[in-house]
């Protein structure tokens, strides 16, 4: 059940990886690196490290994807 | 996102190995059994008696490897120096519009999110978490109140950098302090207590303090510069 569990979550962040380096509007890609932040936060979760996860959850989703929305609106280069 | 277009037959291929690769060590991972004696044992073992922390990663964090710590907070210093000298800080929030939905929801969050940091840097030697782990969600309290308030809300220059050097210099002061009356730097100088109590773990919970405060402080303010930031 858990192996199925960190399984599933492995393909999901793969799945959500693709998605962030092939998507066309820049800021699709914060979000998804958000998802991204998330589900590496369960799996950190899952093999017992809750330090890294509780660390992971706050840089990975929230301060480090701020950063990079900061960083787009500043540039607002889109890719065509 | 257009995969048609975008997707070649090499970007395929690597996909493909990535995904093998992935669950090759994955594996690898879920059948690992560490047979014999580890480093991680001994230090479990030395744990209870030199410390009297129920966290065994705590106590390497801030007693085994204390010096580490400092290197790690003076590394976070220097970086927060650098945003601060090349990203000036401006009057005008970039995210200036009123929304609701995330006024209500932040107002309810923030501090609920304020408590459970102070709780996980207090706690750091008895449950998961510590003095960066706590820090860091305080600052993600702050930063969602910059994301909401827009140009209303600014952090005070003064409680921020004055709670920022303090407890840097506590941070050291009690390291060499332990250098002092002990045998080496960041070595344990007060009464350790009983295993499992909230005032236990002698020095881990004083220097757990300090670092929550310096990580809070230097987070939130990297948030409002980089938030708040001229425009180049």
């Amino acid at each position: 059940m858990i192996d199925f569990l960190i399984l599933s979550i492995l393909l999901s962040l793969l799945v959500a990886s693709i998605m962030i380096v092939f998507s066309e509007d820049l800021s699709h890609s914060v979000i998804t690196y958000m998802g991204f932040g998330l589900g590496s936060t369960l799996l950190y979760f899952l093999f017992s490290a809750p330090d890294v996860a509780l660390t992971e959850a706050v840089i990975g989703a929230g301060i480090s994807s701020t950063v990079y929305l900061v960083a787009l609106l500043q540039t607002s280069v889109h890719e065509s | 996102m257009n995969l048609k277009r975008t997707l070649r037959v090499e970007t395929l291929l690597v996909a493909l190995l990535v995904s093998v690769t992935t669950l090759v060590l994955m594996q690898i991972l879920l059948n690992l059994h560490l047979a014999g004696h580890s480093l991680g044992d001994e230090i479990l073992h030395i744990n209870a008696a030199s410390t009297q922390s129920a966290n065994a990663v705590t106590s390497v964090v801030t007693y085994f490897r204390g010096l580490d710590t400092l290197g790690e907070v003076s590394i976070l210093f220097l970086s927060i120096f650098g945003v601060a000298l090349h990203m000036p800080r401006g009057s005008k929030n970039l995210f200036s519009y009123h929304n609701t939905l995330l006024y209500i929801g932040v107002s309810i969050l923030f501090p609920l999110m304020l408590l459970f940091g102070v709780y996980v840097i207090l706690h750091g030697h008895l449950s998961p978490g510590g003095g960066f782990q706590g820090g860091v969600i305080i600052a993600g309290a702050f930063l969602l109140r910059f994301l909401t308030y827009g140009d209303h809300y600014e952090l005070k220059e003064r409680v921020v950098s004055l709670s920022e050097s303090l407890s840097g210099a506590g941070f050291i002061v009690l390291g060499l302090l332990g250098l002092l009356v002990g045998d080496r730097i960041f070595t344990q100088i007060l009464p350790l207590g009983t295993l499992g109590e909230l005032l236990s773990g002698g020095v881990i919970e004083l220097i757990y303090i300090f670092v929550g405060l310096k990580v809070s402080a230097e987070i939130s303010l990297l948030a409002e510069h980089f938030v708040k930031a001229h425009n180049v």
